[in-house]
Order: structure tokens, then sequence, then C-alpha cells
């Protein structure tokens, strides 16, 4: 029992403590940094259940996930199965389709305001030249914000999918495909009898990590919306929460946030793993 | 071969020893850290060598200058606050300074203020962070927000300086260049980064007269003058680049230095620097991006702007509390005080009356050049026209919970609401009832 002992340390330390401590601090009305708490029960629950700042955040939240989760998926198996099929200069291809996922947040996030700006951007310059649009688009204005937003995180968050999706491509028998190409199967067949089932399992673990993990993302959504009034256009669950903590300095508030969104993504994940099995036990 | 590999066997030796020596040297000093918000090279220079002047005559003390976002300031000293590391001194917005003493979070420093001493403050900032009667903060240094046009173009197009709201917005109207169907220069710009939308609200209530708050400390968001001022927003929000909400403080330097606009509502003597360095040479001086005073609201009789006067504020629980303000005490002597207000002249001005007489302080050549910038922020200093972020009356300082509305981000919310569509009246109904929750939830105000 005992080799197991600094494994639970780490996780009693690192995971169990701090959501413990979360749910703790939920029941208080406790300011971020005076020392001054009082026990409210579920009182921050029930204000949050009347928040409308809450409910908007939530919903900015989904929609993000959604988005960005949904896009990831269908490019990058997209670019997986592209990338899977034999071509010049493919190994090169691949290291490039890597790049974005490699660069720190904040150069991507600067980089990519840089070239949106409507004023002195490249994008919308390109753009007004080709004529493809007669003003330039104010990607980080109140109308677009959340549009940039989702493109730029899919730009940086594909090369995950692809990854993922083209390791499993490697690993399914080519035999499959010869045995359905001499039954006469057309390649939209083949690849949605046998590609996409085996895929099944890779697609059902990027899913899963891919929505939690976006609608979880702090980084990228804070420093995209920061520096902007038309920030508050995609203020998520998690920027939400970390004002509510950190600017509002409402401690307690900003915990009760935080476990919502754990409880919302246990329920949904649970849902997915009954989906998922249900499924397979069916097949 | 057998002396190099001797050396080369030492050499971990030395390097070990030296590390030793330099760590056990770096232990024996007490480490003070100070957090401030003047990020540029050339004064982040002079305060290390301050500090290394300082450290001279010191030795037992080691000065760790840190520079930081003056966006960012709040929510890092909140989360270090949180995390129990604060530094041992930093700067802070006037309302941070006032929200932190009532909290009991910080160390007077009347020590330090009487060391300048107080009747040669200033005038206007003798009072910048007080509460109980003590003083918490001294401000490093003042500068006013300052309205800036393109004067040429005003001139080529024969237009007269605006002095209201109304005739800011037809300027800018009438300054808006076109070229092949697109727009090659705005009237103006403003930034929509939320502690700028924040200032511009509590500096434009004031030139219309209003306020935001009451005697009693209530939200006085559905005022009239609050009301004319989202009105207000939702014309500028004509005139303005499109992306104006999206733009940040440097971008609207930008645009100005560069061409692409002709009117800079909130300006800070800061922007001379880019003016310098990007307008073109033959046009980078004060004949052609004059100042003007701020433009009056429909409700309001004079001008206000902007204080950006950051106190320094010393930590109560901070173990270098007495070193800290030492060291300031240092930073305001004139000799290291005008290199400082040097590395940034048009934005860092004196707070003490004797460096303004000081011939080594005016003699400066950009001061000399800028010489109106300079002096338009003094006649704002003079005509108390200036109050710092969200104070509209200096009785406002003694509310501790502006902090809290600031970062909450209610009266950018309430502007955005306007400029979105939203009928003023009940964007500011929306955000009164919002402050009002905000208050009452932290326990400020009575439900």
């Amino acid at each position: 029992m005992l080799w197991i002992l600094p494994a639970l340390v780490l996780i009693v330390g690192l995971i169990l403590y701090p959501v413990a401590y979360a749910i703790w601090l939920s029941f208080f009305d406790k300011h971020s940094f005076f020392p001054a708490e009082r026990w409210v029960g579920l009182g921050n629950y029930a204000r949050i259940a009347g928040d409308a700042e809450f409910w908007d955040s939530l919903w900015k939240g989904v929609v993000y996930a959604a988005a960005t989760t949904g896009l990831q998926l269908v490019l990058g198996v997209a670019a997986a199965l592209v990338l899977h099929q034999a071509f010049r200069g493919r190994t090169a291809i691949r290291a490039l389709v890597l790049f974005p996922y490699m660069i720190p947040t904040i150069v991507a996030v600067i980089v990519w305001r840089w070239l949106l700006n409507e004023t002195y951007g490249v994008v919308d310059d390109l753009l007004l030249r080709f004529r493809l649009v007669r003003e330039p688009i104010v990607w980080l204005g109140v109308d677009h914000m959340m549009t940039s937003l989702i493109a730029v995180s899919v730009w940086q968050f594909t090369p995950f999918v692809v990854v993922s999706v083209l390791a499993r491509l490697q690993t399914i028998p080519l035999e499959l495909y010869e045995a359905a190409r001499v039954d006469g199967a057309s390649a939209w067949a083949r690849f949605r009898h046998i590609t996409l089932p085996q895929l099944r399992a890779v697609l059902f673990v990027v899913v899963l990590l891919r929505s939690i993990w976006m609608f979880t993302k702090f980084d990228t959504v804070w420093l995209w919306g920061e520096g902007a009034g038309a920030g508050r256009e995609i203020r998520t669950l998690p920027i939400y929460a970390y004002m509510r903590t950190f600017t509002y300095y409402q401690a307690g508030f900003g915990a009760a946030l935080a476990v919502i969104m754990f409880l919302m993504l246990m329920a949904a994940t649970l849902v997915y793993f009954r989906l998922f099995w249900g499924e397979e036990e069916a097949a | 071969m057998i002396r190099s590999r001797a050396l080369a066997a030492a050499l971990p030796g030395f390097a070990l020893v030296l590390s030793v020596t330099v760590l056990a040297d770096a232990a024996d000093k007490k480490v003070i850290r100070l957090w401030q918000t003047e990020t540029e090279p050339q004064t982040l220079a002079v305060l290390n060598q301050t500090a290394a002047e300082y450290e001279k005559t010191h030795p037992d003390v080691s000065i760790k200058i840190e520079g930081l976002a003056w966006g960012d300031l709040e929510k890092k000293l909140t989360a270090a606050l949180a995390a129990g590391a604060p530094p041992d001194a930093t700067h802070g917005q006037p309302i941070t300074c006032v929200s932190f003493a009532a909290k009991g979070l910080l160390r007077p420093v009347d020590d330090l203020a009487d060391s300048i001493p107080k009747d040669n403050l200033v005038d206007a900032f003798r009072n910048l962070c007080r509460w109980d009667g003590r003083t918490y903060g001294v401000g490093h240094s003042p500068a006013s927000s300052v309205f800036v046009y393109r004067k040429d173009l005003l001139e080529q197009k024969g237009l007269k300086v605006p002095r209201t709201w109304g005739e800011l917005v037809q300027v800018a109207d009438a300054l808006r260049e076109v070229k092949d169907g697109q727009v090659v220069r705005w009237g103006l710009t403003m930034t929509g980064q939320p502690l700028f939308i924040n200032i511009a609200v509590g500096e434009l209530l004031k030139t219309n007269g209003g306020r935001l708050f009451d005697a009693e400390g209530r939200p006085t968001l559905t005022e009239r003058p609050v009301i004319e001022l989202l009105d207000f927003y939702k014309q500028l929000n004509r005139v303005l680049p499109p992306g104006w909400t999206g733009h940040g403080y440097l971008d609207t330097f930008a645009n100005l230095a560069n061409g692409k606009a002709a009117m800079l509502y909130q300006a800070y003597g800061r922007g001379v620097g880019y003016i310098e360095k990007y307008a073109p040479k033959e046009i980078a001086d004060p004949d052609h991006f004059a100042v003007a005073d701020k433009m009056v609201g429909p409700s309001g009789k004079t001008p206000a702007a902007q204080l950006d006067c950051e106190p320094w504020m010393v930590f109560k629980d901070a173990k270098g509390g007495n070193e800290a303000v030492d060291f300031l005490r240092f930073f305001f002597r004139d000799e290291n005080y005008i290199p400082y207000l040097h590395s940034v002249p048009i934005h860092l001005l004196p707070i003490k009356k004797s460096t303004y007489r000081n011939p080594r302080y005016a003699d400066n050549a950009t001061i000399r050049k800028w010489r109106s910038w300079v002096d338009m922020q003094g006649k704002y200093f003079r005509n108390d026209w200036i109050k710092p972020v969200l104070v509209t009356d200096w009785d406002d300082m003694t509310k501790p919970y502006l902090l809290e509305v600031m970062g909450s981000g209610i009266l950018v919310d309430m502007v955005l609401d306007s400029v979105k569509g939203m009928p003023s009246a009940e964007a500011a109904a929306r955000a009164q009832k919002r402050v009002e929750e905000l208050l009452a939830s932290s326990g400020y105000l009575k439900k």
C-alpha cells in the first residue's frame, strides 16, 4: 500500500482538496483578500439562480464551447484524413499543422489581434484589396468579438484533434480498405463504414476532452477580451467566476460559480458516457 | 592537456562556490519589492538606477522594482493579496488606496508625506488618499488627461475647436475623410478599454454637472446627467471608428500619430512620445498636435479631466515597510526625482512645488517644446478640474467601494448597452440596479 502513497498525496493535495475547499467556500460570503467571512448556506447559489449575468455568461460559454468543439472536430478529422494520404512534403506539412498548438497562447492572441485590427490589420486589408468586402469587418468590436474568438480558438486547438485522429488512422489495418475496394465500396462508403467506426473510440475521447477544455477555457478568452469593452461579448462562465472573485472581491460567490461549472461538467460527462456505452452495448 | 583537465574539473567547483557566495549574499539582504505602473524602458532604467544608488548606502537592502501595466494593476494586486504575497509598496489608483486603507491593509505613510513636506505638495494632491485622518498614499507624479486635436486639419477645414459635446460630434463628423469609399481618417478616436470607459464616465459626468453617488452613498445612475451622458455615447458611436470598443489605449495614440484620426479625447502627456516616434517629422510638434480644454456637457459648466496620479502605498503587513518608505523618501529627492520625471517629461509632472521651481527640472528640451501640453495640465490642476477615476467630487474619496464598482465593469456594460442601441434610461436603470445589488451584497448599502 505504501507505494501508492505519493500518488494518493498528490491526488488529495492537488485535486480533492481544492475542489472540497471551493465547495466549502461557496457556502460563505467571503471577501477575496480581507479576512472576513459569513456563513450563508445556499445563499450564493440562490443569488446565482436570479443573476442575469450568470445566465448570460452560461449561454455565451455554451455557444463558445459547442461552436469551437464542433468546428475543431470537423476540421481536425478532415485535416487528418488529408495528412494520412501519401503526398510529397507530407512530413513537413504534418509538422506545420502542429504549429498553432505549440505557440504560447499570449503570442497567438497578440498576433491575431494585430492581424484582425480593422484599422491596420492585414486580414481586413486583404479582404478590401480583393474586394471581398466593402467595409472593413470589425472583428474585435461588439458584433464580431465572439466570431473572431471562435475562429482563433479553432485555429489554435484543432491540431490536437488532427494528431489524435491521425495517430488512430495509422493503426487501421489496410486490409479492411482493400477488401472494401474489392467489394466495390465507394470512397464515401469506405469512410462511413470503416474509418468512422474505427475512429469512434478516439473521437469519443477527443469530444469529451475538447468540450470540457473549451467550456472551462480561460486564457484565450480572457486575453482576447481583456483590454476591450467589447470583451463582455465573450464573458463566458470562467471569466465571470474570475471577475466575481477578483474584481468584485466576492470569493464565496466566485467559488459557487466554479462549483456550478464543475457540477455541470460532471453531469454532462455522465450523460455522455451513458450515451456512448449504451450505443456500444447496443452495437 | 593535464592542465586543461584540471581546469575542467575545477570549474564546477568554482561555479558552486560562486553560486553559494551569491546566494548567501542575497540571503543576508532584506528584499524590498515595489510594484509600479511606469513601464517604459527608460523609466524602469532610471528607477533601477535609483535603487542601485540607494543600495550603495544601504548594503543590507535589495530593492526590486517591477513595472506592471496600468490596466492590470488592480487585478494583480488583488490576486497577490488573496495569495497572501503582496509587495512591500505599490502604486494604485487613489480609489484603490482608499479601499485598501478602509480595509486595514495599509500602513500609514504620514512619515513619507511629512518628509516632502505637505506645503511643498501641489495643492490639488494633498489629500489623494486619506482615511480616518491619516495619510495612506503619496502620489508619485500627477498628470491630467488632455484633449488633443490636429490643429492643421481643423484650420484646413475652417473648423473651430469644439467647446461642447454637441460641437465635438459635429467637428468629428466634419473631419472624417473618405477616399474611394473607404474612411482614411476618422474625426475622433477613443479607447474602449474598460478602465478608460470607467475614467471617461467619471470625467464626462463631471463635465455634465453630474455625479455617480449621492451624499448617502447611493448610486445616482438614473439622474438626468447620466442619461445625457449615455445619449452622448450614442452620438459618439456614430463618429468613432466602428471598432472603437475593441481599441486599446495605445491604439488610439497610434491612430492619432499615424494620421488615422484627427482628434483624441482621452490623451495623456505620454502620447507625445508616440507622436515624436510615429508621426511624420515635419508635423510632430504642438503646432500640429495641439491641446484644448475638454468639452462641456449640456448640463455642465466647466471642463473636467481625469487625474492620473497613483499614490505610493505601503502594505501594513509588509516586512520591509519602513525600508520601503525610506527608499521612497530617497526617490523623491530632486537628484533622483527629476531624472524620473524626465524619462516621460510631458506625462510625469512634479508633485512637489519645489521641483517645479528647480531650474534643472525646466532644463529639458521636450518640456520646452511641448510647453503648451504641460501648461494645459497645470491649468486643470490650478482650477481643480481634475479628479481620480470615478470621483466627481472630492467627498467621493470617502467612499471605500469605488474600487469594487470599477472592477465590476457595470459602468462599462451600461455604456456598451447604450451604444448597442438600448434606450439610455433602460441601460442606466439596469446599471443602477446592479450597482445597488453589488453594494448591498458587499455590505456597503442597506437594501
